[in-house]
C-alpha cells in the first residue's frame, strides 16, 4: 500500500464484529478514528501521550494503547473496544466484577481498565495480586487508589475459572 | 494531538522497503511506540513512514550458538521466551515500559531510537551483539558498541535498516539486567547490564554495561579490568563499584542528579555482586 502525503488510505478493519472499509489519512490516530468515525466513545483520551492506558483496546487480540497507534496500522485486523465486550446489555464478567467491587468513581480510566483485564485474563486463568499489580501498571487511575481495581480483578479471574 | 500530514507506505517484503526508502524523506515504522509520539510532537517530519511492523520474515528468534534476532520481534515475545545462554534478553524484556507498550514495541526499534535511558542497548552492548544492517547497495555488520554514536543517534544510514541482531551465548555466566525505577513503568534512572563468568571463584570474564548514565550505553572497562582474573571478593567488588561510578558522566535531569546517579551506580553495582557473591 503507498499513500501520498495529503491522500487518504484505504483501510479494512473489522471491530467489534463488524467489518468497516473506509478511507482515513495516515495521520489519523486509532483512538480518533474509533470515537469521531465509528461514534465509539467509550475508549477515552486521558493522556495522548501514551502514558495512562484509557484508550486501551485489542488489536487482534493483544492490548495495545490506540493513542499510539494508527489507524493505517490497523489494516486487515480485528479490533474489540469497551462496546464489544456485553452482548445484549448484559455485563461481562470482567464488567459485572468492576461494578460490584465499586472499582470506579469517575469512571474515566474504566473502559482502558476493563479492556486491559480482558487481556490479562485471555492469556492466563490464575493470577497473583502482584501479578495482577504488574499487568496493570500501564493504566492510571487517578479516583480509586487502585485496591478496588485489583480486587475486582482478582474477583473477575475467581469468577471466570468457576 | 495530530501528526502532520504524512505518506505511508506497507512494502510486501524487506526487500520493497528498502526500494522505496533509497533516497527518499522517508522514516521506518516499526512498533511506532516511540515514532508515533515523536510524529504527534512534531519533534519529526518525515514525508513518508515505511511500516515494517508486520514483516514476518524480520520477526524471529533463532537460537543457537550464535543466536539470531529479527529487528520486529516483539517486546512481548522475548519476555515470554528463554533463550538458553542468554536468559538476561527475557529478563529485560519483560521490564520494558508496560504490557500495552509490550505487545506493540519492538527490539528493533528500541536500538534504532537509541533513547540514552533504554534498555536493551545497555544490553546488547555488554553481549558484544552484531548489528546487521542492510541497503539496497548491500549488508553490514557493526558491533553495538560501535552502533550507538549519542542521545538517539546510531551509525544506521538513511536508506539502511536493522535485520537482525546476532548475539553468541553465555553459556555458564550469571547474567541479569537490574533496573532502577522511579515508578512502575518508567525509563531507567540506571540500569545495569551484567555478565560475569566464575571459575572457583575467580573471575574469568565479566561484561558491565549501564544505560542512563551517558551519552550512550556506557561499558564500564576500567570496573571490568580490576575484577578480571581476579577473586571475587568484597573488596575487590568495592574497587569495580567506585571505578565504575567514576568513570561515568551521568546526566542531570528530572529523573535524578548526575551525583545522585553516580551513587545509584556504584550500589546497585556492588548489590549486585555482593548477590552473586554470596550465591556462589
Ligand atoms: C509508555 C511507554 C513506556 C516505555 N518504557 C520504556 C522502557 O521502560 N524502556 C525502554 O527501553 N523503552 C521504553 N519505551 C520505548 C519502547 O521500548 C519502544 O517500543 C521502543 O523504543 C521503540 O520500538 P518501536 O518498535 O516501537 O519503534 P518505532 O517507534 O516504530 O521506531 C523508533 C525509531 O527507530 C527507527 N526504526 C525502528 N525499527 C527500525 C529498523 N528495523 N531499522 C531501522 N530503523 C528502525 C524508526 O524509524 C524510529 O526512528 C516506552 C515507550 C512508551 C510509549
Ligand atoms: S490516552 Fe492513550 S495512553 Fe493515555
Ligand atoms: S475512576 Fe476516575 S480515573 Fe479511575
Amino acid at each position: 500500500m503507498l499513500v501520498e502525503p495529503g491522500q487518504k488510505a484505504k483501510i479494512k478493519v473489522k471491530v467489534n464484529g463488524v467489518l468497516h472499509e473506509v478511507e482515513v489519512e495516515p495521520r489519523k490516530l486509532l483512538v480518533d478514528f474509533l470515537r469521531e468515525d465509528l461514534n465509539l466513545t467509550g475508549s477515552k483520551v486521558g493522556c495522548d501521550t501514551s502514558t495512562c492506558g484509557a484508550c486501551t483496546v485489542l488489536v487482534d487480540g493483544k492490548s495495545v494503547k490506540s493513542c499510539t497507534m494508527l489507524a493505517v496500522q490497523a489494516d486487515g485486523k480485528e479490533i474489540v473496544t469497551i462496546e464489544g465486550l456485553s452482548s445484549d446489555s448484559k455485563l461481562s464478567p470482567i464488567q459485572q466484577a468492576f461494578k460490584d467491587n465499586f472499582a470506579l468513581q469517575c469512571g474515566f480510566c474504566t473502559a482502558g481498565m476493563i479492556v486491559q483485564t480482558h487481556y490479562i485474563l485471555s492469556e492466563r486463568k490464575e493470577i497473583t495480586e502482584e501479578e495482577a499489580r504488574d499487568l496493570i501498571h500501564g493504566n492510571i487511575c487517578r479516583c480509586t487508589g487502585y485496591q478496588n481495581i485489583i480486587n475486582a480483578i482478582m474477583d473477575a479471574s475467581r469468577r471466570m475459572r468457576q | 494531538m495530530y501528526p502532520a500530514q504524512i505518506g505511508y507506505y506497507k512494502p510486501d517484503s524487506l526487500g520493497d522497503a528498502l526500494d522505496f526508502l533509497e533516497g527518499k524523506d522517508a522514516k521506518v515504522l516499526a512498533g511506532g511506540m516511540s515514532i508515533i509520539p515523536m510524529l504527534k510532537l512534531r519533534i519529526l517530519r518525515p514525508k513518508y513512514l515505511v511500516d515494517i511492523g508486520d514483516l514476518k520474515e524480520l520477526s524471529f528468534i533463532k537460537e543457537g550458538e550464535v543466536t539470531a534476532i529479527g529487528a520486529t520481534t516483539r517486546h512481548r515475545d522475548l519476555a515470554s521466551h528463554k533463550i538458553p545462554g542468554l536468559e538476561l534478553i527475557q529478563e529485560t524484556a519483560s521490564k520494558v515500559g508496560d504490557v500495552q507498550v509490550r505487545n506493540m514495541g519492538t527490539v528493533g526499534g528500541s536500538l534504532c531510537n537509541a533513547d540514552p535511558s533504554a534498555d536493551y542497548p545497555a544490553v546488547f552492548t555488554a553481549l558484544e551483539a552484531r548489528m546487521v544492517l542492510r541497503s539496497r547497495s548491500g549488508v553490514r555488520e557493526v558491533d553495538a558498541n560501535e552502533f550507538f554514536k549519542g542521545p538517539f543517534s546510531t551509525s544506521l544510514k538513511q536508506d539502511e535498516v536493522l535485520e537482525q541482531i546476532k548475539v553468541r551465548s553465555l553459556k555458564g555466566y550469571y547474567q541479569t539486567y537490574k533496573k532502577i525505577v522511579r515508578r512502575a513503568g518508567d525509563y531507567a534512572l540506571v540500569g545495569l547490564a551484567l555478565a560475569i563468568k566464575l571459575d572457583s571463584g575467580i573471575v574469568k570474564d565479566v561484561r558491565i554495561s549501564f544505560t542512563g548514565v551517558d551519552e550512550k550505553p556506557y561499558r564500564a572497562r576500567e570496573a571490568e579490568k580490576a575484577l578480571m582474573d581476579s577473586k571475587l571478593d568484597e573488596s575487590k567488588i568495592s574497587e569495580a563499584s567506585n571505578l565504575a561510578s567514576r568513570g561515568a558522566n551521568p546526566p542531570s535531569d528530572s529523573r535524578g542528579s548526575s551525583s545522585y546517579r553516580r551513587e545509584v551506580m556504584r550500589r546497585l553495582l556492588k548489590n549486585t555482586l555482593e548477590g552473586i557473591l554470596n550465591a556462589s
